[in-house]
C-alpha cells in the first residue's frame, strides 16, 4: 500500500496550498488568514468545523460511512516563527521577521490533504477529528485548546501526531516507545549580595561567588541526585553581573533551562535548584530568589498507538524506512499535553540529510514539497485502519 | 614652632591662586592653563624653572643659602576629574564636565605657597626641587615623570607627597610606616568553550561552568595562597555570558581588579590567577585567555623619611594631632612610582568634615582653604628640618 492514488492525483494543489500558506506566516495565536483558510477548506470539504479553542485553533470533524463509537485525533501545528528567512524564492514569507521555519506549513498542508481524501471516502467506521492548533513554538497552544475543553467537545480515544524531520533519511518514519521529547522548563535566579567598592569585600556580599557556587553545585543535580539511567539536563546559559571593574554589584542574574524525560526526576530538579540555590545564598550572606517556568511536559509515546503508527507507516514506506527506535531528543514539543490526555504516539517523518542553514529553525529552511503525499497518505491511512469498517 | 609666620602672613595669596585653579580645572594630561601659573610662579620668585616631563609636567629647582651635596622633591598634583561640579560658589568649575574634586588644586597652592616662602628665606643647606606631576588620577602622571628620567635630571636623597584627608580634622596629620595605598591591577578573562543548543550540552563546552568553576577557585588566592598578615583582594567584579535561555555561549566574560600591599604577593597573584583560569578551563575542555592591566604599584612609605616627615608634622600641628599608624587603604595613589624609584614619606593633612557630598570626588567636595598654609609650613619645614644648615 503506497501513496493513496487520489492523494497523488492532487499533489499540486497540496504544494500551491503549502506555498501560499509559506508565504505568509503568522506568530502563535496570531493564526487568523492560516486558520481561516483551514476552516474554509475543511467546510469546502464538507467536513463540520469547529473554530475557537485556543482562539486560534480549529477542529474540523468528519464521520465515516459506517457508523462506530470509535474516534481518534490527528492533530498539526499552523503557527511560524519570529525570524527573517534569508530564502529568495517565489513563496519566501512575505511577512518581514516571520517565517515558517519549522515546517508547519507543511503539517497543516498535509492534515488538509488527508482531510479532503478522507471527506471524498469516507471510507471508515466512526469518527476522526481534525486538529488544527495554534502556538506551538513557545505559546503551548496544544495545552491551551486541551484546557479550553478539546477532548470534552471532541472525544476521542486516541491522538497522534507528527513532525518532518531533517537528518533522518526522505520518507522514513520513525519513533520510539515512551519520551520522544523532553519537559522544558527554564529558571531565572536572582542572586542578591551587597554592592560596595571592589577594594573593600569585607562591606559586601559579592553575588558573583555566591552566582558561581551555585553555578558548580548545580551540576551536581545530573550528576549526583539524578538516577544515572535517567537522562537530565540543567544548563545555566545566562549569567549576568557587574558594569565596573571596580564595583562590587548588588545582584547577578542566572538563566538557563532544564531538561527531562521523567516526571519525578523533573519534580526533583526543580526542587534540587530551589534548595542548592536558595541554601547556598543564605550560607554565603545573601539570598537567592528563584522562579521556574513549568514548560512543556515530556512527550511520551504509549506503546500500543505506536505500535499501530508504525504498522501503517510499514505498509505506507516499506518496513526498511521505519525507524522503531529512534534516539529521543531534549527538544521540546507541546503535543505532549495532548499525550498527556489521550494514549496516542507523535512520529517523525524524514526530509533527507541535513543541510547546514537548513536545518528546522534555520533561516534557510523550507518544508519539502515532495513529503506532501507521503504524509498525506500516512494520515489517511491511519484513520483507516485503526477505524476501519 | 607652628604655623611659618611669613605663609601666614600671605594666606589670603594662597586662597586666591587656589580658588583661581578651582575654577579653572583641566584634565590628566591637559594641565597646560594649571601649569603655565605654576611655571610662571615659580619664575618670578626666583626658582628655576624646567617643564615638559610627562607633557604638562613642571620641576623647580632652589638652592639653600648654604652649599650642600644633599637634595629633596616635594610632589604635588595638578589634575583634575572628568565630574560635573554641584558646587554654588563663586570659584566652582567654569569647565563643564571637570572638577577639582580631589583637591589637587590645594596641593599645587600649598607646595606653590612652600616654594615662595623658601625662595625668600633660603634657610636650608643643598637643593629642593618642586615636582608639579600631571595626571594622578588616570594615566600614572608620577610614573610618565619617573620613565622621562625626573631623577636623572633631577637628582635626589628622598621625595615626599601629601594629600588632603576629608574626615581628619583640620590641623591634623597622619601616616605610616610601610604601605599606605594598594597596588591596583585589572584583569580580563575571556573563557571559550563551544556553544551550542541548551538541550545537547554533550555536543558543547559550556564557558558559563567553566568560569563559574574559576570565580570560585580565585577565592583560594587570598585564602590558600597569600600569606594571611598579608592584605590581597581579588573581586571579580563582572560576570557576562549568554543571550537566551535555551542556547549555551561561545565565550563568557570575567572582569575585576586586584589590590595588593606586598609587591612578591602582588606577582605572586597575577600568576596565581593566571595559572588556576588557564588551568581550569584547559582542564574542562575550552581556553582562558587573560589580559592583565598592571596598574599602580603600592605607595610604600620609608620608616626613616616617615620619621622625619611626622617629626615635622609634629612641630606644625603639636604632638597630639599627628598619626603615626593611620590605617592603610585599598585604593591607588601614583606616588607610589616615586615612592619605588626613592625613599620617601606620603602623609595626609587632615581637611574637616566630609558629609553632605564633601568627601574626595564627591560633586560637593572644595579643597578647604583654611589649611593651605598649614600644609605650606609643613613643606617649607621638612626642608629646612632635612636639609638643616651647618
Amino acid at each position: 500500500m503506497p501513496i493513496v492514488n487520489r492523494i497523488a492525483d492532487f499533489h499540486p494543489d497540496l504544494t500551491e496550498w503549502r506555498r501560499d500558506l509559506h508565504a505568509h506566516p503568522e506568530l502563535g495565536y496570531e493564526e487568523h488568514r492560516t486558520s481561516g483558510i483551514v476552516a474554509q477548506k475543511l467546510a469546502e470539504f464538507g467536513i463540520e468545523v469547529h473554530r475557537g479553542l485556543g482562539k486560534t485553533g480549529v477542529v474540523g470533524t468528519l464521520k465515516g460511512n459506517h457508523p462506530g463509537d470509535r474516534a481518534i485525533a490527528i492533530r498539526a501545528d499552523m503557527d511560524a516563527l519570529p525570524m527573517s528567512e534569508a530564502n529568495d524564492f517565489a513563496h519566501a514569507s512575505r511577512n518581514p521577521g516571520k517565517m515558517h521555519a519549522c515546517g508547519h506549513d507543511g503539517h497543516t498542508t498535509m492534515l488538509l490533504g488527508a482531510a479532503r481524501y478522507l471527506a471524498e471516502t469516507k471510507n471508515f467506521a466512526g469518527t476522526v477529528h481534525f486538529v488544527f492548533q495554534p502556538a506551538e513554538e513557545g505559546g503551548a497552544g496544544g495545552e491551551a485548546m486541551v484546557k479550553d475543553g478539546l477532548f470534552e467537545k471532541f472525544p476521542a480515544d486516541e491522538v497522534y501526531g507528527m513532525h518532518n524531520m531533517p537528518g533522518l533519511p526522505f520518507g522514513a518514519i520513525a519513533g520510539r516507545v515512551g519520551a520522544m521529547m523532553a519537559a522544558t522548563d527554564r529558571v531565572d535566579i536572582h542572586v542578591r549580595g551587597k554592592g560596595g567598592h571592589a577594594a573593600q569585600p569585607h562591606k559586601t556580599v559579592d553575588p558573583v561567588v555566591i552566582g558561581a557556587q551555585i553555578v558548580t553545585a548545580l551540576q551536581t543535580i545530573a550528576s549526583r541526585t539524578a538516577d544515572p539511567i535517567d537522562s537530565l539536563v540543567i544548563s545555566i546559559t545566562e549569567f549576568h553581573a557587574g558594569s565596573a571593574y571596580n564595583v562590587i554589584a548588588d545582584e547577578a542574574v542566572l538563566r538557563g533551562t532544564i531538561r527531562t524525560f521523567d516526571p519525578g526526576l523533573r519534580k526533583t530538579a526543580e526542587q534540587s535548584i530551589r534548595a542548592i540555590a536558595g541554601g547556598i545564598a543564605a550560607a554565603m550572606g545573601g539570598s537567592a530568589e528563584i522562579t521556574y517556568y513549568t514548560g512543556y511536559p515530556a512527550a511520551r509515546n504509549h506503546a500500543d498507538q505506536l505500535g499501530k503508527a508504525l504498522a501503517v507507516a510499514a505498509d505506507l514506506v516499506g518496513a526498511d524506512k521505519v525507524i522503531g527506535d529512534v534516539e529521543p531528543t531534549m527538544g521540546g514539543e507541546d503535543f505532549a499535553y495532548m499525550l498527556e490526555a489521550k494514549p496516542g504516539a507523535y512520529v517523525l517523518i524524514g526530509t533527507g540529510p541535513e543541510i547546514e542553514g537548513g536545518k528546522l529553525h534555520q533561516v534557510n529552511y523550507d518544508f519539502d514539497d515532495e513529503l506532501l503525499p507521503i504524509g498525506a497518505s500516512y494520515w489517511a491511512q491511519l484513520v483507516e485502519t485503526l477505524l476501519a469498517r | 614652632m607652628p604655623i611659618t609666620n611669613r605663609i601666614a602672613d600671605f594666606h589670603a595669596d594662597l586662597t586666591a591662586w587656589r580658588q583661581d585653579l578651582h575654577e579653572h580645572p583641566e584634565l590628566a594630561f591637559e594641565e597646560h592653563r594649571t601649569s603655565g601659573i605654576v611655571a610662571q610662579k615659580l619664575a618670578e620668585f626666583g626658582i628655576e624653572v624646567h617643564r615638559g616631563l610627562a607633557g604638562t609636567g613642571v620641576v623647580g629647582t632652589l638652592k639653600g643659602s648654604q652649599p650642600g651635596d644633599r637634595a629633596i622633591a616635594l610632589r604635588a598634583d595638578m589634575d583634575a576629574l572628568p565630574m560635573q561640579e554641584a558646587n554654588g560658589f563663586a570659584h566652582a568649575s567654569k569647565h563643564a564636565g571637570k572638577m577639582h574634586a580631589c583637591g589637587h588644586d590645594g596641593h599645587t597652592t600649598m607646595l606653590l605657597g612652600a616654594a615662595r616662602y623658601l625662595a625668600e628665606t633660603r634657610n636650608f643647606a643643598g637643593t629642593v626641587h618642586f615636582v608639579f606631576q600631571p595626571a594622578e588620577e588616570s594615566g600614572g602622571g608620577g610614573e610618565v615623570m619617573v620613565r622621562d628620567g625626573l631623577f636623572e635630571k633631577f637628582p635626589v636623597d628622598e621625595v615626599y607627597g601629601m594629600h588632603n584627608s576629608p574626615g581628619m580634622p583640620v590641623g591634623e596629620f597622619g601616616g605610616r610606616a610601610g604601605p599606605m595605598m594598594a597596588a591596583t591591577d585589572e584583569f580580563d578573562i575571556t573563557v571559550t568553550g563551544r556553544g551550542g543548543h541548551a538541550a545537547q550540552p554533550h555536543k558543547a563546552i559550556d564557558p558559563v561552568v567553566i568560569a563559574a568553576q574559576i570565580v570560585t577557585a580565585l577565592q583560594t588566592i587570598t585564602s590558600r595562597t597569600a600569606d594571611p598578615i598579608d592584605s590581597l583582594v581579588v573581586s571579580v567584579t563582572q560576570f557576562h555570558a549568554g543571550s537566551a535561555y535555551n542556547v549555551i555561549a561561545d565565550a563568557a566574560v570575567l572582569r575585576g581588579t586586584v589590590r595588593s600591599f606586598d609587591p612578591p604577593l602582588r606577582i605572586e597573584a597575577e600568576a596565581a590567577l593566571r595559572r588556576i583560569s588557564a588551568g581550569i578551563a584547559e582542564a574542562m575542555g575550552g581556553k582562558a585567555e587573560i589580559v592583565w592591566t598592571k596598574g599602580y604599584p603600592s605607595t610604600r612609605n620609608h620608616a626613616a623619611q616617615l620619621d622625619k616627615a611626622l617629626a615635622v608634622a609634629t612641630k606644625v600641628a603639636g604632638p597630639r594631632n599627628v598619626h603615626a599608624d593611620v590605617p592603610p587603604v585599598m585604593g591607588g595613589e601614583d606616588f607610589a612610582y616615586m615612592l619605588e624609584a626613592k625613599p620617601g614619606a606620603y602623609i595626609v593633612i587632615g581637611a574637616g568634615p566630609s558629609g553632605g557630598g564633601r568627601n574626595l570626588h564627591q560633586v560637593h567636595y572644595d579643597f578647604n582653604d583654611e589649611i593651605l598654609p598649614l600644609g605650606a609650613s609643613y613643606w617649607a619645614q621638612l626642608v629646612e628640618t632635612v636639609l638643616a644648615k651647618d
